[in-house]
């Protein structure tokens, strides 16, 4: 097939199963379900056929309509990094898909649950296929809009309701600075185009206006600082939803978007992300200690990754920022559906603390997740390593002292946080009935933990030959050569530090107390610290005492000045001028006399306002 | 063309008056039974949606794109489509139907009297985009405006006689006011009322020894800004959507309202040069107003309907602010993208009425405080108000997201201030917007709906309403996925307007020709 046509078929086909499912199918999940699966498959081998058998840039362009002088352009612009990344997307989502038939199994919205990801697969590869800022907007807002639907998936519960709100909203955000770059680079370029930005602005220099708008988008769809409150409580969505937007594929187009753009980014923004990227990694890392929701456990894990992502793209290497988004796609989609695995053996628990040996009880979901797991630690040869350790050793490199630390404290704690959790959940005893009673799950939900655990979060690095076929190879060699991996690098040092004291350490540490968390008791204080929520207290408190009242002020203000006085007072105020005649009509509410006065009323506010 | 030409007009023709002769009859019988009424005011809804949409698709290329017909119909009216009349024509005409299907569903007293009023609504407001004289524009306007006073008087909801007063009031004022302006200008360039065409107030007005005194721009901008609720002429709108039956809320915050928008446009932004000056500061602070501050108002609203009229006020922001652009700066994607978003407005305005009022059909309350958790009884109700107000917000795929995009981009050349204010709107609508689909419809179900539904279980969204909805959405969707639907007609009209006020512009740097 030619490669275009394949591109709209893999664009497309989702939107078509979406439909479908929205028309047709909301009361045949099976139906939907598998209709949306195979969909998924398809289009991963599609994304297959492309990554294997093309090579270079695509592109294909089409003017949708011109808007003036603005043409509303829609077009594909497939190059290495995009190409990578469509192989991610579509072969993570296809297994995920899969994984989700077991999963939603009892659920009685399994339709409206697989049109949703049909619809978020359509918006996702719209915005890896993009060839210009509009388009690429056009497929985030969908993005922002298929997360919202699948956060409130289990609509009913106030935390779901709270949490897709919130989502949404704190996106909104982050898409007003986007807005705004995307108008700046019009005016300023005068052009949208990838290509043509790419070439105009060597011309002309960047300005840093530009690379802080269009970083707002990320910030919001990444959740990075200070918009990343959304994603911990966007965890309220079903676990295979987690997995797939809010670890693997969404919240990384934010980086891969950057990186996209990254010739637009002038280097006080590279600045910036750098430093706020690592401390966001050390300190969401740090905040993975104090939860006990397995899941929310993973968000903050998450969070760290993203922050490393794009401390990894302030330090000028957005191509290693991309790897590590390939990686970490492979192994958090692993551990969130691990984690799903879990929670659907242990019949919909969710704190780790009531869980406990289920290693025995559920050997292959814990055999995969111990894997990913040794993948986000970052042991040698795994997945993880390979990117992870480029990223701290090219900090090291450029000299940025502070980064490093903060990616070594990144990284200790991600072996800590990873430790507890295998501890918690996998080790010692059951601590609770269901923990007791769970149960290995069915095999469309372990083959996918299967593939993606031991076969890519192992392999993804230690084949990447294999894998990542030639024409993506590119994005990964270059900084492999680049780094020169040898053993007395500091980054090397960093993770033998990390996982010997982490990882082992906490594994020891957190079997002092069964059915406890150790830190919680050693120290009350220092655990609280870590769970967190100042953020979220801040914007609750801006939204209730500064917006809320805001909001109701302007509306007395509205009825008071503008409806109450200025057009009747100002009548009023005539009528008393005029006198006693003119008066009785207005008092005795006539309509005419009434109109009268409003007209007069209107025209004075007119005269006002153009009297300087 | 040539073969086309007598056929259309009378299609237009009879789009028009279909309505308004079915509309009497039914008002003239009031004991027209029940099954017949009900045909024959469908057949009233329905025809001019067809012809409409005929007339707008690019079936009708054949008569040369944009569209362009004139003529002069009974009475010495003349009638006609431009570029931007056409695409509210068509809004207006699938807004009728969908408001149409919600009146025949509605169990009202006086069924065939309210009907027939509605009937009458339609076809007046189908005549205001239809017509190209003047007097003729503001003959149905008023065609229009009478039914909805009497409407909203006799069939509203609570408060429905101040609502109405007040309104009957702004609108007459703001008519008038408007009117005024015209007949100054009129008088200036030497011609008469009764005849004259859009085309000759035009050119009689860019006569270069033709001058306006200063106050003329002012008070026909400010007269028509009050019929589309330009802050701060706006206190009529909210009060007045949320009194009127839902049919009339439709059609009039949906497509009747455009009249005041149309009016800026073809009169006040092509001949009288309302973007510069202080005339065209004030335009902007006012429109920038209607932004931030009805946005913010919107956030203080604590009643579904409240919210949904005080929204439609907000988005008129945007479309202002596309005029202004245009009219001030030249920039010939302003005036696209605000007709863009009148006409996807338009559609997800009368949506989102038509499902409120579903949902108090169902929950019999408009208030937040009562309602909640809707989705678990009615998830296809849920599943279309989120849908409309995710049109209403601009998410990609619906109509609005063009306009707006448009219009934020259009004002690439101004302060960052400006854009962002301007911008804001993303956020705030999304706020105000997202909390009420979340306490209608998410949560546990609130006690007020349990207590009623285990009292009287309610059905989710009838077949009727089902059809109302999609027709609305659907054609909001049509012009999301293809933008040139709309583009096509509008194009050639805004690069002329642009291009006017550019060399307006460059001929009197410092004073304006309306001060000349």
């Amino acid at each position: 097939m030619d490669p275009i046509q394949s591109l709209h078929w893999i664009l497309f086909l989702p939107l078509v199963s979406a439909t479908c499912i929205a028309l047709f199918l909301r009361r045949h999940g099976s139906i939907a379900a598998w209709l949306s699966t195979a969909t998924a498959f398809s289009i991963a081998g599609l994304a297959l056929n492309l990554l294997l058998t093309t090579d270079g840039k695509i592109g294909w362009h089409h003017d949708l309509a011109k808007l003036g002088e603005i043409s509303l352009g829609f077009g594909y612009l497939l190059d290495a990094n995009a190409r990578l990344m469509l192989f991610v997307v579509t072969f993570v989502a296809a297994w995920i898909h899969l994984f989700s038939i077991g999963y939603m199994h009892d659920d009685e919205a399994r339709g409206r649950f697989f049109g949703g990801l049909s619809i978020f697969m359509f918006s996702i590869l719209g915005i890896v296929l993009a060839d210009n800022l509009l388009m690429t907007f056009i497929f985030w807002e969908l993005v922002g809009f298929s997360s919202y639907m699948l956060i409130a998936h289990y609509f009913d519960k106030d935390f779901a309701a709270a949490a897709s709100k919130k989502a949404f909203i704190t996106n909104r955000v982050g898409d007003l600075g986007f807005i705004l770059g995307i108008a700046f680079c019009l005016h300023h370029y005068g052009t949208l185009n990838f290509e043509a930005l790419a070439s105009v602005s060597t011309f002309q220099g960047v300005p840093i206006i530009v690379g802080l708008l269009l970083m707002c988008g990320f910030l919001g769809k990444s959740a990075q600082f200070p918009l990343h409150v959304w994603l911990t409580d966007a965890m309220a969505g079903p676990t295979p939803v987690s997995a797939l937007i809010h670890a693997a594929t969404m919240v990384a187009a934010g980086v891969y978007f950057m990186a996209r753009v990254s010739f637009l980014l002038a280097p006080e923004v590279l600045q910036w992300m750098a430093v706020s990227g690592a401390g966001m990694a050390a300190l969401a890392g740090l905040c993975a200690l104090a939860q006990t929701d397995i899941k929310k456990s993973l968000a903050y894990s998450t969070l760290a990754h993203l922050g490393i992502m794009g401390c990894a793209l302030g330090l000028g290497h957005p191509e290693l920022a991309v790897l590590h988004m390939a990686m970490h796609a492979f192994f958090k989609a692993t551990l969130f559906l691990g984690a799903g695995s879990v929670i659907h053996g242990c019949h919909h628990e969710q704190d780790m603390l009531k869980m406990g040996g289920l290693l025995k009880k559920m050997p292959i979901t814990a055999a995969t997740f111990i894997a990913a797991t040794l993948s986000n630690c970052a042991v040698p040869f795994f997945a993880g390593w390979y990117s992870k350790d480029a990223i701290i050793e090219a900090a090291w490199q450029q000299h940025h002292y502070a980064i490093f630390t903060f990616l070594a404290l990144a990284a200790l704690a991600t072996c800590i946080y990873s430790g507890r959790m295998l501890r918690l959940v996998f080790l010692g005893h059951p601590q609770s009935k269901n923990a007791e009673q769970a149960h290995e799950s069915p095999w469309t939900m372990t083959t996918p933990i299967i593939i993606l655990g031991l076969g890519y979060s192992i392999a993804a690095g230690f084949a990447a030959d294999a894998i990542i076929p030639a024409s993506s190879r590119q994005v990964i060699e270059k900084p492999l050569q680049e780094m020169a991996f040898h053993l007395s690098a500091p980054s090397t040092w960093v993770g033998f530090f990390a996982l010997t004291f982490g990882l082992l350490g906490s594994l020891k540490f957190y079997a002092i107390f069964p059915g406890r968390d150790s830190l919680q008791v050693f120290s009350p204080q220092t655990y609280k610290l870590l769970e967190y929520r100042y953020f979220d207290h801040a914007y609750g408190w801006y939204i209730n005492h500064i917006q809320r009242r805001l909001a109701e002020f302007i509306a007395f203000l509205d009825l008071l000045v503008i409806n109450g006085l200025a057009v009747r007072w100002i009548a009023g105020g005539f009528t008393a001028a005029v006198g006693q005649l003119t008066s009785r009509t207005f008092h005795r509410g006539q309509t005419r006399g009434y109109a009268l006065w409003i007209t007069l009323g209107s025209l004075l506010i007119i005269w006002f306002l153009l009297a300087r | 063309m040539e073969t086309f030409s007598q056929f259309n007009p009378t299609l237009l023709l009879v789009a028009i008056f279909t309505p308004l002769i079915v509309g009497l009859i039914l008002l003239a019988g009031k004991t027209l039974p029940r099954s017949f009424s009900s045909g024959f005011a469908f057949l009233g809804f329905a025809l001019p949606a067809a012809i409409a949409v005929w007339l707008f698709l690019p079936s009708s290329e054949a008569f040369g794109s944009p569209l362009k017909l004139r003529f002069t119909g009974p009475w010495g009216f003349s009638f006609g489509l431009n570029g931007i009349s056409l695409p509210l024509f068509a809004m207006t005409a699938v807004v009728g139907l969908a408001a149409g299907i919600k009146a025949l569903i509605q169990e009202v007293e006086n069924r065939n009297a309210y009907l027939g009023l509605v009937l009458f609504m339609l076809g007046g407001t189908l005549g205001v985009f239809a017509t190209d004289n003047i007097i003729g524009f503001y003959f149905f306007h008023e065609f229009a405006l009478v039914p909805t006073f009497i409407l909203t008087l006799y069939w509203g909801g609570e408060g429905r006689r101040s609502a109405a007063m007040q309104m009957a009031i702004y609108l007459t004022v703001g008519a008038m006011l408007s009117l005024a302006g015209i007949l100054i200008a009129m008088s200036a360039a030497g011609l008469s009322l009764m005849d004259a065409t859009f085309e000759q107030l035009f050119l009689g007005l860019h006569n270069p020894q033709v001058s306006l005194p200063t106050a003329t721009a002012a008070i026909t901008l400010f007269g028509f800004g009050t019929l589309a609720s330009l802050f701060p002429f706006h206190s009529w709108a909210a009060p007045g959507y949320s009194a009127a039956p839902t049919p009339v809320s439709m059609i009039h915050a949906g497509a009747l309202k455009k009249f005041g928008l149309y009016g800026i446009i073809i009169i006040a932004a092509a001949s009288m040069n309302i973007g510069h000056g202080t005339v065209g500061k004030w335009f902007l602070i006012c429109a920038v107003a209607n932004v931030v501050i009805a946005g913010l108002i919107c956030l203080a609203q604590r009643d579904l309907k409240q919210l949904i009229s005080w929204s439609s006020v907000a988005h008129m922001g945007p479309i202002f602010l596309g005029i202004w652009v245009c009219t001030s700066r030249g920039v010939a994607a302003g005036l696209d993208a605000a007709l863009f978003l009148m006409v996807a407005h338009g559609l997800s305005c009368a949506a989102l009425f038509l499902l409120a009022n579903a949902v108090r059909t169902r929950a019999g309350t408009y208030r937040f405080d009562e309602l909640g958790g809707l989705a678990k009884h009615t998830p296809i109700l849920a599943a279309c108000f989120v849908a409309a107000t995710m049109a209403s917000v601009g998410l990609p795929g619906f109509g609005n997201f063009w306009g707006e995009i448009g219009v934020f981009l259009s004002l690439k050349g101004e302060s960052l201030w400006l854009q962002a204010l301007v911008a804001s709107t993303v956020v705030i609508s999304a706020v105000y917007s997202l909390r009420a689909v979340a306490n209608v419809f998410f949560g546990p179900p609130s006690k007020e709906i349990t207590e009623r539904f285990s009292f009287a279980p309610f059905k989710d969204l009838s077949g009727a309403e089902r059809l109302a909805t999609f027709i609305l959405l659907g054609a909001s969707l049509a012009i999301g996925f293809a933008p040139h639907l709309i583009t096509r007609h509008t194009n050639e009209d805004a690069q002329g307007l642009a291009k006017l006020s550019k060399l307006t512009q460059a001929n009197s740097p410092h004073s304006t020709p309306s001060a000349r």
